[in-house]
């Protein structure tokens, strides 16, 4: 989903812990947050972020609800359900365990 | 519950489904243009940052495809689409779309019609409460299997009684043809004659007034009473409740109208209708011949039980087999070898005895349809093959431009299984509309009832021969159409497809597999027929045309022994003043119709061992004129005359089977036997008649003697009339006559022989056999003939530019005609071959269905698989001269 630059499966992750802050967002902005946190070293196919909010929100993680950015354009924001707080610390505990292995192997060498 | 309301948000879902869309499509947008306007805050032109912004949004439409997915609902989408599109080709494909639905309606008609009367016959349980506790018991008993059909009312009656802590054991005897008069009018009835606690034991209840009651009827003389069957009722009563406490008369017998059978009972045999029930009581008299009553050896009744809840048929089965056991030692001489089976009630139909062919019959013909639906599904195979070659190209395109193949099979697949279930449709109508015919149609004098067996079974079976064919026809050109490598096809240019060497021995191989089922079907269909015309022409011993008979049974007017021979001597003079009439003689038994018992014969001098039983023949009570009328010849001796009256020496004639079974290398005349023990009375042996059939036709040589009635006195008789007048149209004068002679009206039964003979015991199965299997075998060939010409006339077209070639070189007509018919003529004769084996093999299970024809008959053999091949080669021939008539400057141009 994201180019090679990013683990496969860590997307869920990374939406799951930007939604994690209090404030809702939208799209756009999950995009540029995500970005900006990780200081431009994760470079998306932004578009992919639409397919796995969507999967998301068919999971029941978030919840939308469409309301009025600041340039005054209606848009769609997200926000983390209970489930999508529990499965937060799914995805982080997989995606250790994952890294954790890879740095096994990686030190055996 | 948690998929429940997983299933409800995606319904909710599929209906909001365009909101989501247009929901998704405004964010993408969004997102593009907050994108696009951070991009020019940082510098960039408009065009570039629009561009940039598309290049890191990355494929729009591939990415709401993904997002589509993720509802879960792609399937469906995809289904439409196949749909819409599938039926929009098949409207343009009119008359492909009519020939296939056409085929396959045929199919699947044959199919569920047989099916359907399987499954009415055979599946259906009785419509009781509980009806998987009803057990059929069938005898088994030493003798042979046409010795005991039933129970003797005495073994019923001990079986009753010593196994009632398990099952309640209940039965009938069927009266097949019962005259009976209500309002002055007189209708020919199947009543079966019930034990008292028949009913209680089905659980079946009254539309009307009441059954038979627990307890009632099973002592001789009891007033009789009469149930009608709720169709009986409606069709000669109108169904008046005005009915219940009428008088009519059954059998000759006054009785009351009691009741009317709840409307979903029909009677315990799924084939046959009941017309109307009686207690025992009412059906049998203490006074007749056959001594229903206290006879061991009258083995009329067929027995059920129903099993207490929770005992199973085997613990049932050991039970009865102590109870077996118990009476072989008890009575010895009629119960030596006794032995009951205890078996699902289904099992035992259409009547429970032994060495039940009909489940045998059941699979054959169920075959046969097999074969009749694979023909049908090659013919379809055949044309979407021709079909897929057209579609190459649009396949190929369709796969150049990212169709998967996987989608394109589906669509390809979708669009036969929509033609199949369009098939299916009319198939399941056709078959209907046959079972229907069929089951209105008068096979046989008993009101025989076929094919109710509509019910979800049917349309189940249905279905999954629909589905089957769908995938068995359309595969594995789908997979040959959608096999294209699109490079190949592409650049063909317009040529349909010349490739296909194996395509061809596809088609070839269809072929040949037509021509093998088609002929399997149509041996099975000669046989039947070979055996119908055997049994038809089969040597019965009389001759049965031009003969009415008439039975009576003036007992039921308190008559002596004096009076009903007066009775009797008197109709036969005023018969025969009648118009036409050749001879008139009276009968106790009439072949293959009502027969009396098995009779124990003591030959003089010769004393049955202690423990041992008489050997049995059976007989049949005559007067002097009867080998007259029935035109039995006799070959040694004398007929009876008047002189062997009562007071005369007893005297009997025997066939000539008896003559040679019991006084093998002698001369029976003048020996003499017993009827009742080792010391006599003897009868002495006047004279031989011809062997005949007596009991059923299928029956081997039996022995068989005659009695004259003046010295062995029966009531019921019946009067046997053999003119030159048609029959049908001397009965209502004969019983006009009856009742001038006697107001009551004491007649049972009138039919003519021809009648008679057309009965169950007769030639009913083998009519019903032939005619079933010949139906399927024309349509096979029917379906075989439009296979070959279709395969022969494509795989012409498909040549016509080699063909042209050929004729442009100098091949004559001629030539080109042997070179397509060579062809046509080995898998032709290949599919002979399977097909001869096919049948060889099939028809092992028919050897008991079959008369005078073995099953591997080669006159049938030879003379259908001739019949054949002449049919299939005309069919490969017309399109193979067609070919040769092409212009070969037209050939080589065809595309």
């Amino acid at each position: 989903m994201y180019r090679d630059e990013i683990l496969p499966g860590t997307l869920y992750l990374l939406v799951l812990k930007t939604l994690a802050r209090p404030d809702k967002m939208h799209g756009y902005e999950i995009a540029n947050s995500m970005q900006r946190t990780s200081e431009d070293v994760l470079q998306v196919e932004e578009g992919s972020l639409y397919p796995a909010l969507q999967r998301m929100f068919i999971k029941g993680w978030v919840t939308t609800k469409w309301g009025t950015t600041a340039g005054n354009r209606r848009a769609r924001y997200y926000q983390l359900t209970a489930a999508g707080r529990k499965q937060s610390a799914v995805e982080r505990s997989q995606f250790e365990c994952v890294i954790g292995a890879i740095t096994l192997v990686i030190e055996a060498v | 519950m948690n998929w429940l309301r997983e299933l409800a948000r995606r319904i909710r879902m599929l209906v909001n489904r365009r909101q989501f869309d247009v929901d998704l499509e405004e964010e993408m947008h969004l997102h593009l243009e907050l994108r696009q306007q951070d991009q020019i805050e940082s510098g960039m032109s408009a065009d570039d940052a629009q561009a940039a912004a598309r290049r890191r949004f990355g494929n729009v439409t591939s990415l709401r495809e993904r997002s589509n997915l993720a509802w879960g609902w792609e399937w469906l989408e995809h289904l439409t689409q196949d749909l819409r599109f599938g039926l929009r080709i098949l409207s343009k494909n009119l008359v492909v779309t009519f020939v296939i639905v056409l085929t396959l309606a045929l199919g699947v008609g044959a199919n569920t019609a047989i099916f359907g009367l399987v499954n009415g016959i055979l599946l259906q349980r009785l419509p009781v409460p509980a009806p998987e506790q009803i057990a059929a018991l069938v005898i088994q008993s030493g003798e042979s299997s046409l010795g005991a059909l039933g129970f003797s009312y005495l073994q019923f009656v001990e079986f009753r009684e010593q196994t009632a802590t398990i099952c309640e054991v209940f039965g009938s005897a069927t009266a097949w043809r019962l005259n009976f008069t209500a309002e002055g009018h007189s209708d020919t009835l199947t009543i079966g004659g019930v034990s008292s606690n028949y009913f209680s034991a089905l659980g079946v209840k009254p539309a009307l007034g009441r059954l038979v009651l627990p307890g009632e009827g099973e002592h001789p003389g009891e007033p009789a009473v009469v149930v009608l069957s709720y169709a009986f009722w409606q069709k000669r009563f109108g169904g008046d409740p005005q009915v219940i406490g009428k008088p009519a008369r059954v059998g000759g017998k006054t009785a009351t109208i009691v009741g009317v059978m709840e409307k979903e009972f029909r009677g315990q045999f799924s084939v046959f209708e009941m017309d109307a029930y009686a207690p025992l009581s009412t059906a049998f008299d203490e006074s007749s011949a056959s001594n229903f009553w206290n006879s061991r050896d009258m083995h009329l009744m067929l027995v059920l039980a129903r099993l207490k809840p929770g005992v199973t048929l085997a613990q049932a089965q050991s039970r009865f087999d102590v109870v077996s056991r118990r009476l072989a030692a008890q009575y010895p001489l009629t119960d030596k070898d006794l032995k009951v089976r205890v078996m699902d009630e289904r099992l035992s139909r259409p009547i429970p005895y032994a060495n039940n062919a009909f489940i045998m019959f059941s699979g054959l013909f169920l075959i046969l349809g097999a074969l009749v639906l694979l023909l049908a599904c090659t013919n379809i195979a055949n044309i979407l093959m021709a079909r897929a070659s057209v579609r190459r190209r649009e396949m190929a395109l369709r796969a150049a431009l990212g169709g998967a193949r996987s989608r394109l099979l589906r669509q390809m697949l979708t669009e036969t299984l929509l033609t199949a279930l369009l098939g299916g449709i009319a198939g399941v109508t056709l078959g209907a509309s046959l079972s229907y015919l069929a089951s209105s149609t008068h096979l046989s004098n008993i009101p025989v009832r076929l094919g109710f067996g509509f019910d979800w079974r049917v349309f189940v079976y249905a279905l999954i021969v629909v589905i089957f064919t769908a995938i068995s026809a359309g595969l594995s050109p789908a997979l040959h159409a959608t096999r294209a490598d699109v490079n190949t096809v592409l650049h063909q240019g317009g040529r349909a497809d010349a490739s296909g060497k194996a395509r061809h021995k596809v088609r070839g191989d269809l072929m040949a597999a037509q021509v093998a089922g088609s002929l399997t079907l149509l041996i099975v269909a000669g046989l039947f027929v070979r055996s119908l015309r055997a049994v038809e022409r089969m040597d019965i011993g009389f001759d049965p045309n031009q003969l009415l008979n008439v039975t009576l049974d003036p007992s039921v007017d308190n008559y002596t022994r004096i009076q009903t021979n007066e009775f009797y001597r008197s109709l036969e003079t005023k018969v025969r003043t009648l118009p036409g009439i050749q001879s008139v003689s009276l009968a106790a038994s009439v072949p293959m119709g009502n027969t009396l018992g098995n009779q124990s014969v003591y030959v003089e001098g010769r004393p049955v061992p202690s423990g041992q039983r008489a050997p049995g023949a059976f007989f049949n009570n005559v007067d002097p004129p009867y080998f007259d009328t029935l035109r039995i010849r006799i070959i040694l001796g004398r007929a009876f005359t008047d002189a062997d009256s009562e007071t005369a020496p007893l005297v009997a004639i025997v066939n000539e089977t008896m003559a040679r079974r019991f006084w093998p290398g002698e001369d029976p005349l003048g020996k003499r036997f017993s009827l009742i023990s080792d010391a006599g009375p003897f009868v002495e042996i006047v004279g031989v008649a011809r062997d005949g059939k007596y009991r059923i036709l299928a029956e081997d040589p039996q022995p068989y003697f005659y009695v004259p009635l003046t010295q062995h006195f029966t009531s019921q008789r019946t009067l046997q009339i053999r003119s030159s007048m048609l029959p049908e149209l001397l009965a209502p004068l004969v019983q006009h006559e009856i009742k001038a002679l006697d107001a009551s009206d004491p007649v049972e039964e009138i039919q003519t022989m021809k009648e008679s003979l057309g009965g169950t015991l007769g030639y009913f199965i083998f009519r019903l056999g032939a005619s079933l299997a010949a139906a399927m075998g024309l349509l096979g060939l029917l379906l075989a003939i439009v296979g070959v010409y279709g395969v022969v006339s494509y795989a012409a077209t498909q040549r016509t530019q080699e063909l042209g070639v050929r004729m442009a070189l100098g091949a004559s007509p001629r030539q080109i005609l042997a070179l397509l018919l060579r062809q046509g003529a080995q898998l032709v004769a290949a599919g002979l071959l399977f097909g001869l084996v096919g049948a060889w093999a099939l028809t092992r299970v028919m050897s008991h269905m079959l008369v005078g024809v073995s099953p591997s008959d080669p006159l049938t053999y030879l003379s259908v698989a001739a019949l054949l091949s002449f049919i299939t080669l005309l069919a490969c021939w017309i399109p193979a001269r067609r070919a040769t008539r092409i212009d070969p400057m037209v050939a080589l141009r065809y595309e």
